[in-house]
């Protein structure tokens, strides 16, 4: 959890271990991925049409979170951290 | 045999929580359905499981809620996709309203669905963003959406983060930051000084909330956070993800720029209605409570027998008075099914109907400073994009515009804009502005028509495993 | 003022219908109560395919086929993105395949080029197609539109051929002679075409002639864009699918499945049941797509005569009145029905037969 983006002063689960286009990070166990992903600097999780896509809304609702979790399309903000995670960019 | 529910609520923010917790208390057979893990909605969300915070006053009462939800008998379904709606007036012609009938996916992603003879919508609000150049950017995120990153999952959303919009979201939002070591670079409030007093004795109805404003403007000025009231978010800046933003006072004038590796910012909430629509419920259109809301009664009563809307999603009025509201429609709910005599009935809703109107009142003034401000879209330039879905620039809706597209379906029709997953939900509230300022209004505009699924629903989870033999295919086509 | 023809019904039909008249050279008022082509001909599933057209039809199918893939060129520059490519209707069982041999044999001695090729073949040309197919029709020139294009494409075409456009504008009633009582005050008019759709029972109703239109309310199922799965317009034998993709990667599934709706309120649901099953079927053509999330579900209203043969002709009883609609997979010969209606009514031969009403009416009910 060296994120500076975790705030202290929280009680958090155990670290697990997921990739995101092949680059192993690590997140405590339950944390949504889009949070994951944004703690380890990886804000652009994919393309749209003519632009860029990241975190956005943080509730399901826009669509610009979208990431491949073993090859399955997934909204990062809805999708709680898993150990073994498999992740690529949408 | 299938269960027919007497009443069955849609989400589980304040409105739902309490609407579920009151009608089970009083003996009708609830389901509660949301599609988080947990019970919360937005603003008492739940942190995962085994994430211990530090409590505050919004943590006590989500968890007040969630309690009383647990004690109630309340039957809930949590981590639940609802794609469908069905039933009450959507029958064929000539035949008796249905029972409501709820198509999902449930936790494990499998399909189910319901019957209920209520159905309770309490589906909240979601954010307004009005597309500016740069709004693409990772590192961009919505007001509403910091709130969720920092309260429920522990977060900051960068180092050095500029925090723009309107309403008081935006100083609990850089407050907030500020007590958990992030750089408020600044506060971009599209609200002057003058709208702010102007607000103050509507606030005056409730001063604890007036006071945990005052105290977050006072942790700004202590630690210097430069606010600037009467001013909007002119650009994003940067190669590939955000590096800096440029600010401008309303009133036109220099262009500041101020680095950042976070923007967050959000014009106002706008109220869920996607079911509603469904169900071709009459809607109005109410700048001071969000926008398009669903018409109805005293008691959010839609115009669909059987169908009530309660909490923000039928009208923004906060979060404090979002619990008053789903008791007063779950009350209502059993008197009409017959399960509450109406002396019952009038006794029990008139404590819940006094809270109500107070804490509407405070949640009214904020909801009028957080109203959509046409000069943000009218400041939107020709190849900013608008639908982000679909690629849809300003130019490109105002050329469907010019070529005779006038309601917001035959704009979708001319230009693609809302044809993508978000289903218009990102690019609607600007889109239906700038077609406003052709047909004189945003009733005049209307909204597109509502459909299923209420969210993108994957195929794979939709069909199961069949046979080919199972598909019940209608007779041939003739020849 | 008095128009030369008033054409109520901007759909495909009325659209093509005014727009051959006007450059005709007749003063041409052409009225919807709605957008124009908001109704089944903005909504429908653009299918351009031989192997779900009647075989009566095929002959206009055929010459619409060149008018959909080449309208930029009558239509002044507007376009439905028509893209041509192979269709393939599939059998996957052996009741399918006997029906798909007999439909695609009757279809080609009407003069489309139709071949029953084996699965192995038809995966050759679409190798999305599931594992499952025994048999295909292949038509090598099907091909596909984007319906929800229509209405632009038509829009200033119509207005540059001095046609008056009246859009949102509602005709309550006709007169003979005639008057039209519309939204927008009284219109009177030499002749008439009505081009309403599944209106047009209570349009001919006006004029008292009576007229049955069942409705049918078809659903539309699209994908949100996802990466090449198919290359072919796909359908089956009994004509209860449709599939394509489009170049930006949605998938549109339809095929006629039923949902819930009438002429009055339009189509208002859909049902579950149709909405499955239709999916299904549509996976069970290209497993392939079940990787996609289904983004919108929609309806659309389509007409049906009795026989399920068009209406397209003089009306019976009243001079210089005329109607146009009711085709069946009508977005497909919609633009040739148009030409051969318009023709018609300048006096000339149309070059392929209409489908006059006589047959249609319904007898009056002994007092």
């Amino acid at each position: 959890m060296t994120s500076p983006l975790r705030i202290p002063g929280i009680l958090r689960p155990a670290e697990i271990s997921l990739t995101f286009e092949g680059e192993t990070l690590r997140a405590p166990e339950g944390e949504s991925l889009a949070a994951a992903l944004l703690a380890a600097g990886k804000r652009h999780l994919g393309d749209g049409p003519h632009a860029p896509r990241g975190l956005l809304c943080m509730m399901g609702v826009c669509q610009q979170c979208l990431v491949r979790v073993e090859g399955r399309l997934v909204q990062a903000c809805l999708t709680p951290v898993r150990d073994g995670m498999w992740v690529t960019a949408a | 045999m299938t269960v027919v529910w007497d009443i069955a609520v849609l989400g589980a923010g304040p409105a739902g929580m309490a609407a579920a917790t009151e009608a089970a208390q009083r003996g009708a057979k609830v389901v509660l359905l949301e599609e988080s893990p947990a019970p919360g909605g937005q603003v008492y969300r739940a942190p995962p499981p085994g994430f211990v915070m530090p409590t505050d006053a919004d943590r006590r009462a989500g968890d007040g809620l969630r309690a009383a939800l647990a004690a109630s008998g309340a039957a809930l379904r949590l981590g639940v996709r609802i794609w469908g709606v069905g039933g009450g007036p959507l029958v064929p012609a000539g035949d008796a309203p249905a029972p409501f009938r709820l198509d999902g996916l449930d936790a494990e992603g499998r399909p189910f669905d319901l019957t209920a003879r209520t159905l309770l919508l309490c589906t909240g609000t979601q954010e307004r963003i009005i597309p500016f150049p740069g709004w693409t950017l990772p590192g961009v995120m919505g007001l509403a959406a910091a709130t969720i990153l920092l309260k429920a999952q522990g977060m900051l959303p960068g180092r050095r983060v500029v925090v723009a919009g309107a309403g008081p979201l935006l100083y609990a939002v850089a407050a907030k930051l500020l007590k958990h070591g992030a750089a408020v670079a600044a506060v971009v409030d599209l609200a002057s000084h003058g709208e702010w007093w102007r607000a103050l004795p509507a606030l005056s109805a409730r001063p604890d909330l007036l006071a945990r404003g005052a105290a977050w403007r006072a942790q700004l000025l202590l630690k210097g956070v430069p606010v600037h009231a009467g001013a909007r978010i002119a650009a994003a800046e940067g190669v590939a993800v955000l590096e800096a933003v440029r600010l401008q006072k309303l009133q036109a004038g220099p262009e500041r720029r101020i680095e950042a590796d976070s923007l967050c910012i959000g014009h106002g909430l706008v109220p869920a209605i996607e079911a509603s629509r469904a169900f071709r419920a009459q809607h109005r259109y109410e700048p001071g409570l969000g926008g398009w809301v669903p018409v109805l009664d005293a008691e959010f009563r839609s115009s669909v027998p059987g169908l009530l809307v309660a909490g923000d999603g039928a009208g923004l009025r906060g979060a404090a008075a979002a619990p008053a509201s789903g008791r007063i429609a779950a009350l209502a709910a059993l008197r009409d099914l017959g399960l509450m005599s109406s002396i019952t009935h009038a006794k029990a809703c008139a404590p819940h109907k006094l809270d109500f109107a107070q804490a509407a009142r405070a949640g009214g003034a904020m909801a009028a400073m957080m109203a959509l401000r046409p000069a943000l879209v009218a400041a939107i330039p020709p190849e900013t994009l608008v639908c982000r879905c679909e690629g849809v620039t300003r130019a490109a809706i105002d050329a469907a515009l010019d070529e005779g597209a006038l309601s917001m379906n035959q704009l979708k029709q001319f230009s693609r804009c809302g044809m993508g997953p978000c289903q218009g939900r990102l690019c609607g509230e600007a889109a239906a502005e700038l077609l406003a300022r052709r047909v004189g209004g945003r009733e005049a505009a209307g909204f597109a028509t509502g459909r299923l699924p209420l969210r993108p629903v994957p195929m794979d989870a939709l069909l199961g495993e069949f046979d080919y033999a199972d598909i019940p295919v209608p007779a041939a086509a003739p020849i | 003022m008095k128009y030369d023809v008033a054409v109520i019904g901007a759909g495909v039909m009325g659209c093509s219908t005014a727009l051959h008249l006007a450059r005709a050279g007749m003063k041409v008022v052409l009225l919807d109560r709605g957008p124009i082509c908001r109704e089944a001909s903005g909504v429908n599933a653009g299918t351009l395919t031989m192997q779900m057209t009647r075989a009566a039809l095929i002959p206009y199918a055929l010459r619409a086929y060149e008018m959909w893939l080449r309208m930029a060129e009558w239509c002044d520059g507007g376009h439905v993105l028509a893209t041509a490519c192979p269709g393939l209707s599939v059998a996957f069982t052996e009741q399918e395949a006997a029906m798909l041999e007999e439909r695609a044999r009757i279809r080609a001695s009407a003069g489309a080029p139709i071949e029953i090729v084996s699965a192995a073949r038809a995966r050759e040309i679409e190798p999305g197609l599931s594992q499952h197919a025994l048999l295909a029709g292949h038509c090598p020139m099907d091909g596909f539109a984007s319906a929800y294009l229509t209405g632009r494409a038509f829009r200033p075409a119509l207005l540059k051929a001095g046609v008056d456009l009246r859009e949102d504008c509602v005709v309550r009633d006709v007169d003979p002679g005639f008057t039209l009582d519309t939204a927008a005050g009284r219109m009177d008019a030499r002749r008439l075409v009505l081009a309403g759709g599944v209106w047009l029972g209570e349009m001919a109703g006006w004029l008292g002639v009576p007229l049955p239109i069942k409705t049918l309310i078809n659903q539309l199922v699209v994908t949100e864009r996802m990466e090449p799965v198919m290359r072919t317009v796909l359908g089956v034998a009994s004509g209860l699918l449709s599939l394509k993709q489009y170049a930006n990667g949605t998938v549109l599934i339809g095929g006629g499945w039923q949902g819930i709706g009438d002429n009055a309120r339009g189509g208002i649901a859909v049902k579950p049941e149709s909405f499955l099953g239709n999916v299904r079927l549509a996976a069970h053509a290209v497993p392939a797509l079940r990787e996609a999330r289904v983004v919108r579900a929609w309806l659309g209203l389509e007409a049906e005569t009795a026989d399920a043969l068009p209406a397209i002709g003089p009306i019976p009883g009243v001079a210089d009145a005329w109607i146009i609609g009711s085709v069946h997979s009508g977005y497909t010969s919609g633009p040739y029905m148009g030409r051969i209606l318009a023709q018609a009514i300048l006096g000339e031969a149309p070059e392929l037969p209409l489908f006059p009403i006589d047959r249609l009416l319904a007898k009056e009910n002994a007092a």
